[in-house]
């Protein structure tokens, strides 16, 4: 009895989760095929669902002809800059609630707090951030960026250094201390190498997410000094007249970056986006 | 900024040095510092922003509490708010249901690891792919001319003529939600999944031995244990629904009509399309503060571990 439910649920499960598939796969792979289409197969009048004699072509225009290639480097200076400065600062308040005797409501009191600034939505401090950013005079400028990518990052930052740093046993550090180390010896010699691979999926995440930001960088640059690549395939998108394969293959840049890095922090991800109460074993 | 003032360890610190050890003087001597200006930088633009909203765009003048007035009483905000409240009310059921039956069907009817890995690493893909290549994504599946879903349709003989999926008001909607649903109901799955997994398995075959049919299994024992992480999906993707605004922005722009203009594009469209700054910050005084109250409510019911 119980068999022959499970060999039927097998037969339903499986041309279901095929379907579910299929509904992912397509269309990235509609993007990625149209990236590599050529401009004479666009204008073809018959749509055609794979790419004829597949060309780079499209990236070579947007990146170099259309300049974006400027914009993809603001984002990584942007993004690269956000993590060391977010780790930095969450290193900074995690290390003191984690590693010395803090009272526990210090601690819990710094842990709600990060989690409250997660529920701000972002357009709702625009508007007195845009004024702020205009009168300190970094309008248009990665700075800007920089700071407020670092501030909306900082919640999950201290959320997550917390859960690696509360791993490793604070005996280790101890045992230095007690052979004479200083707090900082112990610090640079002991805890950090021992937390250098969460410090790095932390790092990978707050890349990603920076990455992935539009909003702030569509209000707070005008030109290519500081725009980021998501404000330039915005460009792509709402222009006039669309160039589809120029904007499939903008839009396969700014999604393969954080793919790529993913592949390395991957077990962390959920526990990123989760701040850190759902964790991959 | 709900909470901030919690964060304050100063009055502790007022206590005099002398009551702290060794270790709290270091602690403190980190914290109070970094802490401290991250709270200037939350609050000071909020301080700026209720000083905005009482004053007038042009010229500055005190005007009381005027921009809230105009702010509150334009039908768009409300128009605004019902066209959040339907995108909520389309994707999140829609997520939570179908991320549900996936961890479910997949908890139950595949066993081998490698599958389940597979399916882990697939659910990864759209999470991070940034929102804007999402939308680059969504028109080229929805665009008139050149998108894939009528081409199909059309291939198939579903119908003859193109859909404009994204330039009518019965179809934005959920052509719309349909891209937020394509990239976040993997996140539910992946939770729920991972919950399902520390569901005792004493208690489930306790239940099979008494004769449980795999439905009361999971309405009796797994859904338990779920139940906090649902909590905490809802949570997140509440607060998530109400930044929603850059797959939206490329996609419609908030059209056509207003059918599509969320909250948080209707605030940046009073901004910077208007470039109403008093009412705008009105509106995002009343927002910050509508928030803060749902968010020290909803809290409440968190299950995260505080200490």
């Amino acid at each position: 009895m119980r068999r022959r439910g499970r060999r039927w649920r097998a037969v339903l499960i499986t041309p279901v989760l095929a379907v579910i598939v299929v509904l992912y796969a397509f269309p990235i792979y509609w993007l990625i095929a149209t990236s590599l289409k050529s401009r004479s197969q666009l204008f073809q009048a018959t749509l055609s669902l794979f790419p004829e004699a597949p060309t780079l072509q499209p990236y070579a225009d947007v990146l170099i002809d259309r300049g974006m290639w400027i914009l993809l480097r603001n984002s990584i200076v942007v993004c690269g800059a956000t993590v060391v400065l977010a780790l930095t600062v969450g290193l900074l308040i995690t290390y003191p609630i984690t590693r010395l005797d803090v009272s526990p409501r210090v601690r819990a009191g710094v842990l709600n707090w990060a989690l409250s600034l997660r529920f701000l939505p972002p357009i709702a401090v625009v508007v007195p951030y845009f004024a702020v950013v205009r009168t300190v005079g970094l309008y248009d400028q990665p700075l800007a960026l920089i700071f407020i990518y670092s501030l909306f990052n900082l919640p999950f930052t201290i959320w997550m250094l917390k859960g690696f740093l509360t791993e490793i046993p604070r005996e280790i550090e101890e045992a230095a201390l007690a052979d004479g180390a200083s707090r900082w010896t112990a610090f640079r010699h002991i805890l950090l190498p021992l937390a250098t691979p969460g410090l790095l999926a932390a790092g990978v995440i707050v890349f990603s997410f920076s990455w992935s930001e539009f909003l702030f960088a569509l209000i707070l640059t005008s030109t290519p000094n500081a725009q980021t690549f998501p404000v330039g395939v915005q460009g792509l998108v709402t222009q006039f007249e669309i160039i589809w394969n120029d904007m499939a293959a903008a839009g396969t840049i700014a999604m393969l970056l954080p793919l790529v890095l993913m592949v390395l922090a991957r077990r962390h991800v959920v526990a990123g986006l989760t701040f850190g109460v759902v964790r991959e074993k | 900024m709900p909470n901030v003032t919690e964060a304050r360890p100063a009055p502790l610190h007022r206590a005099g040095a002398g009551r702290f050890t060794r270790q709290e003087r270091l602690a403190y001597t980190m914290l109070v510092p970094i802490l401290g200006s991250i709270f200037l930088i939350v609050t000071y633009p909020f301080v700026l922003a209720v000083i905005q909203s009482l004053q007038a765009t042009n010229g500055g003048a005190f005007v009381g509490l005027q921009n809230y007035v105009t702010g509150l009483e334009n039908p768009l905000l409300y128009e605004a708010l019902a066209a959040t409240a339907v995108y909520a009310a389309l994707v999140l059921p829609t997520e939570i249901l179908l991320g549900l039956g996936l961890a479910l069907a997949v908890h139950r009817g595949i066993k081998s690891t490698a599958l389940r890995a597979l399916f882990f690493g697939m659910a990864i893909v759209p999470l991070v792919i940034p929102p804007i290549a999402v939308g680059v994504i969504a028109r080229l599946m929805y665009a008139p001319s050149y998108g894939a879903i009528n081409h199909i349709l059309m291939l198939t003989g579903i119908t003859h003529d193109e859909i404009n999926w994204l330039g009518q008001p019965i179809t934005a909607m959920p052509a719309v939600a349909s891209v937020d649903v394509w990239q976040w109901t993997p996140f539910v799955y992946l939770v729920l999944f991972s919950g399902f997994l520390t569901v005792p398995r004493d208690e489930i075959e306790a239940a099979q031995v008494d004769g449980a049919s795999g439905w009361s299994q999971f309405w009796r024992i797994e859904l338990y244990y779920l139940r906090p992480l649902l909590i905490l999906i809802v949570f997140f993707r509440l607060a998530d629904v109400l930044r929603v605004f850059d797959h939206v922005f490329i996609l419609t722009g908030g059209g056509p009509g207003n059918t599509t203009q969320l909250l948080s594009l209707y605030l940046y469209r009073v901004e910077f399309k208007f470039s109403d700054y008093g009412q705008a910050a009105a509106l995002a005084v009343v927002v910050l503060i509508a928030i803060s109250v749902v968010y020290s409510l909803v809290t409440r019911v968190l299950p995260l571990e505080r200490r």
